[in-house]
């Protein structure tokens, strides 16, 4: 397989403002496009930022909601001027370009946490919406369905990914590996101490690369007019995230990072043919299986809250039978 | 009181002699008791020790009399050496769990075993791996469904798997939803990657991880061992270095914490006091196999039932009709 650079970008989101986000995403995708990048990764929730705030106060209080209400007007709609956006930019510059967003439904009022990923060609060619949202998370994002779970071919191997704490779901990441992930990725909110050694761990059991990304934001980075600022965020010392952005090779080796308390963009030359390898010691989804024993089934079918047949989808109305 | 106290003891065996090590068993047992523990854990095959040719030479090159020795010095189910692990067990009150080359009484195919002995001198439970690794899988055979034990010790729930099983997420997973509390991972991987898995499995599942590794030295290895020098060439001592053995025993807290170790190149053993309340509220933040999973979308099935090579059915009155 082709040896290419990837990039894991740690920046600051102007929190709350999505076409100001998508400005600094565009600007920072052709850096590290100038660099040689092939694939470009941004953190979770990136555009416009993950909301911080559901840490910070009670559920319900009247901050809470007016910082919501902000989110949901600032949030991306797929097929809208802001995917455009990151679609053109990353046919411009001929990347793989990937990004964490806060994203709903055109006519939706549920924000959802999800991975877009936009081929060189500007299609859109993955979207992945974070299946379980992590404690105080569950107040401002819906779940996704299984129709998400999906891995894309990109010429230099197969990418995917899941988002923070869904890398510790097991059953998620043995349906990646069953759909042959090499480069995996896993933006996160994540900033402990433990969470490079999950992305190891990660690496080793699917052998393949593991691009960890995550933000670094301070309550300095905070758009003045964001709703209760004042009252929740501090001053240089109050850190958000201090990031974590780390490149873990296919015998769980760290090849970048991990970057902390500074900006930056984290590089690394992979070449998938090297995990592909790996696997003829280890593979989760083929000789190390005991498919006689343990057998996963995955519902991938989408699931829409409502079906509107015969309206929408031009099929005929039921007939007496089934109107009874 | 919700506190465990454990004992992970990292030691040498003494190489495919079974007896001599459950020497080494009981007197590490003791010692480990005398400090209170009440869970005491040894590595992976530890009885009789790892079958080192494996790696040191090319497959089936001059090992038959090797694997001979191995079949000899494979632990039988029940037999007097399984006898002498339980009474250990029972005399210093603990609950012992040794990693076993297991084989059935008149089989000659070696298991990769865990096995539970309970204070009350029983054989609580017994784990055969379900898939060596690489050059293992020209040593040992594979278990079935019927052998992944989940057993409440009534202060804890405690299990696991056995070195590279680690990696099998469908695996760990079944074992999550039986509510494991303490996940004990015999094994002879080496190095940082393994403590990262450790590490990894720990706030995964919000529960006490320990890692038990044996240690040996080329040095240990008695110098009248059947074809010695055959089965340490220079050039493998030269390329590995003379730990046969490097020892990388750690415990580690429901929060990925590192609570003991890792400990390598000595013998050791960790002692750790384990508070199975942090499993609980750690929970709250994580659950796998609860409100983190999503059973509408993934479903596992598991057949846990024993799968023997032979099931035998005798029709009563067979002959009398053919007659």
């Amino acid at each position: 397989m082709e040896r290419v650079k990837v990039a894991a970008v740690q920046a600051a989101p102007v929190l709350a403002d999505r076409d100001a986000t998508i400005g600094k995403v565009i600007a920072l995708a052709e850096t590290a496009a100038a660099e040689g990048a092939r694939l470009v990764a941004f953190p979770e929730a990136f555009v416009p930022g993950y909301p911080d705030w559901v840490w910070r106060t009670r559920p319900w209080d009247a901050t809470a909601s007016t910082l919501y209400a902000r989110l949901l007007d600032q949030a991306v709609v797929v097929g809208s001027p802001a995917t455009d956006r990151l679609s053109d930019a990353a046919r411009r510059l001929g990347i793989w370009l990937c990004a964490g967003a806060d994203e709903r439904d055109e006519n939706g009022s549920t924000l959802y946490n999800t991975l877009l990923c936009f081929a060189p060609d500007g299609t859109l060619a993955a979207r992945h919406r974070k299946l379980m949202p992590t404690g105080a998370e569950r107040l401002v994002w819906g779940t996704g369905d299984g129709s998400t779970l999906t891995v894309t071919e990109t010429g230099f191997g197969r990418l995917g990914g899941l988002i923070c704490w869904e890398n510790y779901m097991p059953l998620a990441r043995a349906a990646l590996y069953a759909r042959g992930i090499d480069v995996y990725l896993a933006p996160t909110w994540d900033n402990s101490d433990v969470w490079v050694p999950t992305l190891r761990h990660i690496a080793k059991e699917g052998r393949c690369y593991v691009i960890g990304v995550t933000a670094c934001i301070r309550a300095t980075d905070l758009p003045d007019d964001l709703p209760g600022r004042a009252g929740l965020y501090g001053g240089p010392q109050d850190w958000l995230s201090r990031g974590n952005s780390t490149i873990v090779g296919p015998d769980g080796e760290i090849l970048a990072g991990p970057l902390t308390g500074e900006d930056g963009i984290v590089y690394a030359e992979i070449d998938v043919s090297a995990a592909r390898t790996a696997r003829q010691q280890f593979d989760a989804a083929g000789h190390y299986s005991r498919s006689d024993i343990l057998r996963l089934t995955v519902d991938t079918t989408p699931h829409a809250a409502v079906a509107f047949r015969g309206v929408d989808t031009g099929e005929p109305a039921p007939g007496p039978a089934e109107a009874r | 009181m919700s506190v465990l106290r454990v004992a992970a003891v990292q030691a040498g065996y003494v190489l495919m002699d079974r007896d001599a090590t459950i020497d080494r068993v009981a007197e590490l047992t003791a010692a480990a008791a005398r400090d209170g523990a009440e869970l005491v854990v040894f590595p992976e095959v530890y009885v009789p020790g790892t079958p080192i040719w494996m790696d040191t030479r090319p497959i089936w090159d001059g090992d038959e009399e090797w694997f001979a020795l191995l079949a000899d010095n494979a632990l039988v189910i029940p037999s007097p050496a399984s006898d002498r692990l339980a009474a250990i067990a029972a005399e210093h009150q603990v609950w012992l769990v040794v990693g076993a080359q297991e084989r059935e009484p008149h089989g000659s195919t070696i298991y990769n075993t865990v096995l539970y002995f309970s204070p009350g001198g029983e054989l609580a439970g017994r784990h055969r791996k379900l898939v060596p690794t690489g050059s293992e899988r020209t040593v040992w055979g594979m278990g079935d469904g019927s052998t992944l034990p989940v057993i409440d010790t009534g202060l804890a729930r405690i299990g696991g798997l056995t070195c590279w099983e680690n990696y099998m997420p469908l695996a760990r997973f079944y074992l999550y939803t039986r509510g494991i509390d303490v996940w004990l991972a015999p094994t002879l991987a080496a190095g940082d990657g393994w403590i990262a898995t450790m590490r990894h499995l720990a706030r995964e599942n919000r529960m006490y991880v320990i890692g038990i590794n044996p240690v040996l030295h080329a040095g240990q290895i008695p110098a009248l061992f059947p074809g010695r020098d055959r089965l340490l060439p220079a050039a493998y001592l030269e390329a590995n270095g003379p730990w046969l053995e490097e020892g990388n025993t750690v415990i580690v807290g429901p929060d990925g914490t590192v609570l003991a170790g890792p400990v390598r190149q000595r013998e050791e053993t960790l002692i750790a006091d384990l508070d199975l309340r942090q499993v609980a509220s750690g929970r709250r933040h994580l659950d796998p196999a609860g409100h983190y999973n999503r059973p509408d979308i993934f479903r596992l099935h598991v057949d846990t039932s024993p799968r023997p090579a032979v099931t035998e059915t005798a029709i009563a009155g067979t002959d009398d009709q053919r007659a």
